[in-house]
């Protein structure tokens, strides 16, 4: 074997990170005060229980603190902030003629129309703080699938459903940055799937944060009535400026009875973005949850989707991949509650961290009094691909009933010289062994995606090995 | 300690969500009595002295020691103005018996201890540490072991733990490795309501190493509450954490494990292992393993089941005529004795086994 070791370039981001003129409609100020909330909720044209919720939000982000237990969030000063853009676009359109040039060519750029075309019942694809296209199938759309903007169906025959599930699973009391989105949120998706709904192809969101120095707050709502399925999938991705933007989204799944949610994402936003994103399921009886997960952009990411699962039998699936490289700080994981019986969770995770980032595996198990008979699985792994580099894991296990069983594994390490020298054997040379090994690592969440968007990742991790004096 | 006071103590290196209650502990800390009633048995040549750890410059690196309690643990001793019994094994001498500290602790008494060892190049030593208190017995106490190990130094420190049904107990640690020094450490917790122990072991040394068992059996109200901290900052260093352990009642426990593999540690090795058996309804198990990771070229393992006695593990030993009590007792048992046998004192290793009530008839 030679001594050169090989170096693991960076994450090939071109495709990502093109910027087009801010030629936005409207903006509002930089900063958060009360009169830029209301200036918000005025835009969108609020209900009245929406602007108070607004402005209650604002206030509990003033009373919360600011997490001092993950990556460093200094460098975003909320006053530097826009937490609203609107696009100089019309509202929400069905057409994608109608869509702007500039922004029509952005999202074709990413492949869009052209996945909405091949292999999925519906996309929605938001610029800045606006869904500017929205649309689902008629073959969706014919068995009564709902997928809109959630404005829209503020104000439309879902109003009391959304009013009913609005950040009932995340309320704005949940941590500082919960409440900041309940004060500034605009854009999302709301999809609703009947009783018995098999939906046969995925629905698609699509957040593109164009605006420097801007937030994106969009809300998805998702309830998948009972004994339906839906895949739903949300990619993301903006251009890199040199000031901080902020990303803080809020994912809120309602999973019913014997149906089944599959929520698949593939975050890519560039590396001056912080993402701090809620996500959080509930679980009816004989449910399950699946989350697929890749974060392989941001500067500073906390993303730790929970599951709670509150029906008897229900049942959750985390997989992830994380990938941390220069300037990056992604502190990634998921929670699980279990509070009905004979639910069970399994986690399956990847970190891989070169080039000076740093990763971080974050859970928490939580098997409540009432979860006879449940079953827990976790299992992180994680791959240091350098020196300069870290990678840590932190899983929690609180276990509040005998009748439960849980168990837990975490490995880290480097590339196998072993391995290697296998693969060598086989005919491969070095660098093609160690690029193979570093592509199967990940595979836990590639063989989950669909082929399309399998595609998709591996293009993104274009993990590229050469030579050089190590 | 002249007032009360609330101290916070085994504090993971890298917290986490504060809604787990997970990241320390809290105790109040009571005015403190003294020490405790210590009988001593010091092998042949090892030398035993009072010396304050802050004060005496051939020690003074002990004082600054990190523990598992942390810092503001550590600083009770300080105003207390502790004396630490300071035990020298020079260098070379491999001690044939072991080193003995029986601490007695007394009804309704605060006591505060501490023991400082300096095992020299090539030494050995094994030291016994029985902490016991009246069944009954009220109170607190706090023991702090400090060591520092030379260059192929070996130590092998087993502490027994059974205090009384309404006592505190601190049982704190920290030392530090040179060049294939040789740590191993055995906990068996038989009793005591409210316990805290832990270590942090810097593993500095090249090829030092680190090997722990912990056992315990809780039962009642019983909680005990860990913070092991294995800190890998020299090449090639290894440590081995196993902890075996069994919850009755409404018993609860919290195990903290935390492998740091520094920047510079190549070729270091770090693996925990975790065995919980929950027995009855009441009970509550937390446990937070932390693999934290700068260097590239090591290896860090963590593996945890928790639960049940295995349901096809149980039908056999069912259909053997044991009733589901006595499965469960002997499952618990065998736990205890698993790590018991490894004490390396025979006496002691006696004295457990018959606590237990694991010895063979025959």
């Amino acid at each position: 074997m030679g001594k050169d070791k090989p170096i693991v370039k960076d994450i090939d981001r071109s495709m990502y990170d093109f910027v087009k003129k801010e030629d936005d409609a409207y903006r509002t100020e930089e900063g958060l005060t009360p009169e830029i909330v209301l200036e918000i909720s005025k835009e969108k044209n609020d209900p009245e229980w929406m602007r108070d919720f607004r402005l209650h939000s604002l206030e509990e982000y003033n009373r919360l603190k600011l997490p001092d237990w993950g990556p460093s969030i200094d460098g975003l000063d909320m006053d530097n902030i826009v937490t609203y853009v609107r696009p100089n676009a019309k509202r929400m359109v069905k057409d994608w003629n109608e869509v702007p040039e500039d922004i029509k060519d952005t999202f074709e750029r990413l492949g869009i129309p052209q996945a909405e075309r091949a292999s999925l019942a519906g996309v929605g694809a938001q610029y800045d703080s606006e869904l500017v296209y929205h649309n689902v199938k008629d073959e969706a759309a014919e068995q009564g699938v709902i997928y809109t903007d959630i404005e829209s169906a503020l104000r439309g025959e879902y109003a009391d459903m959304i009013r009913s599930h609005f950040m009932k699973l995340v309320p704005p009391t949940d941590h500082k940055f919960a409440a900041l989105h309940g004060a500034v949120w605009s854009g999302g998706s709301f999809v609703y799937v009947p009783k018995g709904v098999h939906l046969d192809f995925p629905l698609q969101s699509y957040f593109r944060l164009n605006a420097k120095g801007a937030g994106q707050f969009e809300h998805t709502l998702i309830i998948v009535d009972e004994g339906a399925y839906l895949h739903f999938i949300e990619g993301c991705s903006a251009p890199k400026y040199n000031v901080a933007n902020l990303h803080a989204g809020c994912v809120e799944l309602y999973v019913g009875r014997n149906a089944t949610l599959r929520y698949s994402t593939i975050e890519n936003w560039s590396k001056n973005m912080y993402n701090l994103n809620t996500k959080r399921a509930v679980v009816d009886e004989g449910g399950k949850i699946e989350w697929i997960s890749g974060s392989f952009g941001s500067h500073v990411s906390y993303l730790y989707p929970m599951s709670i699962l509150k029906g008897r039998g229900a049942r959750a699936e985390f997989t992830g991949v994380t990938f941390a490289g220069h300037g990056q700080n992604l502190d990634t994981g998921c929670k699980m509650v279990h509070s009905a019986p004979d639910t069970s969770s399994y986690v399956s995770t990847r970190s891989i961290s070169k080039d000076g980032g740093i990763s971080t595996f974050r859970s928490s198990v939580v098997i409540n009094k009432n979860a006879k008979n449940s079953k827990s699985s976790v299992s992180c792994q994680s791959l240091m691909l350098d020196d300069i580099s870290r990678s840590d894991t932190i899983p929690a296990m609180d276990i509040r009933t005998a009748d439960a069983d849980v168990g837990h594994e975490a490995k880290i390490g480097r590339i196998s010289d072993d391995a290697v020298f296998y693969l060598m054997s086989r005919g491969l040379t070095e660098e093609d062994a160690r690029a193979l090994i570093v592509s199967g690592f990940a595979d836990n969440v590639g063989k989950e995606l669909p082929l399309e968007y399998a595609v998709e990742m591996n293009n993104l991790i274009r993990l590229e090995m050469k030579g050089a004096n190590g | 300690m002249s007032e009360k006071e609330e101290i916070r103590l085994n504090r993971l290196p890298a917290i986490t969500w504060y809604w787990l209650n997970m990241n320390e502990s809290e105790i109040t800390s009571e005015p403190c009595d003294g020490e405790a009633e210590v009988s001593v048995s010091v092998p042949d040549g090892v030398t035993e002295s009072r010396v304050r750890l802050s004060e005496n410059k051939e020690v003074e690196d002990l004082s600054t020691q990190p523990t598992g309690a942390g810092a503001a643990f550590s600083k009770i001793f300080d105003t207390a103005g502790t004396e630490a019994r300071l035990y020298t094994v020079p260098a070379g001498l491999k001690a044939d018996k072991p080193l003995k500290l029986q601490f007695a602790f007394a009804d309704g008494k605060n006591s505060l201890d501490q023991v400082a060892l300096d095992v020299q190049k090539n030494a050995e030593l094994t030291l016994v540490m029985d902490y016991a208190s009246d069944e009954a017995a009220s109170g607190a106490a706090a023991v702090q072991t400090k060591f520092r190990l030379g260059e192929n130094a070996v130590l092998r420190i087993v502490q027994i733990t059974h205090v009384g049904s309404d006592f505190s107990f601190v049982n704190d640690m920290g030392g530090k490795t040179a060049d294939n020094a040789r740590v191993e450490v055995i906990q068996l917790n038989l009793e005591g309501q409210k316990v805290y122990q832990g270590y942090q072991i810097d593993l500095a040394g090249y090829k030092s190493s680190l090997k722990t068992d912990i056992a315990y059996r809780l039962k009642g109200t019983e909680n005990l509450d860990m913070n092991y901290f294995a800190n890998h900052t020299g090449r090639k260093t290894t440590c081995d954490i196993n902890v075996s352990g069994v919850l009755r009642d409404t018993s609860s426990k919290v195990l903290r494990a935390t492998i740091d593999l520094k920047k510079g540690a190549k070729g270091a090795v770090g693996n925990e292992k975790e065995d919980v058996l929950l027995m009855d309804e009441g009970v509550r198990n937390r446990t937070i393993p932390l693999i934290l990771c700068t260097e590239e070229d090591v290896e860090g393992n963590h593996g945890a089941t928790i639960g049940r006695l295995d349901e096809s593990l149980m039908f056999y030993l069912a259909s053997r005529g044991l009733n589901r009590e006595e499965i469960y007792e002997m499952m618990a048992a065998a736990r205890m004795e698993a790590v018991a046998a490894k004490i390396p004192d025979e006496e002691t290793r006696a004295d457990v086994e018959k606590y237990i009530g694991t010895v063979s008839e025959d």
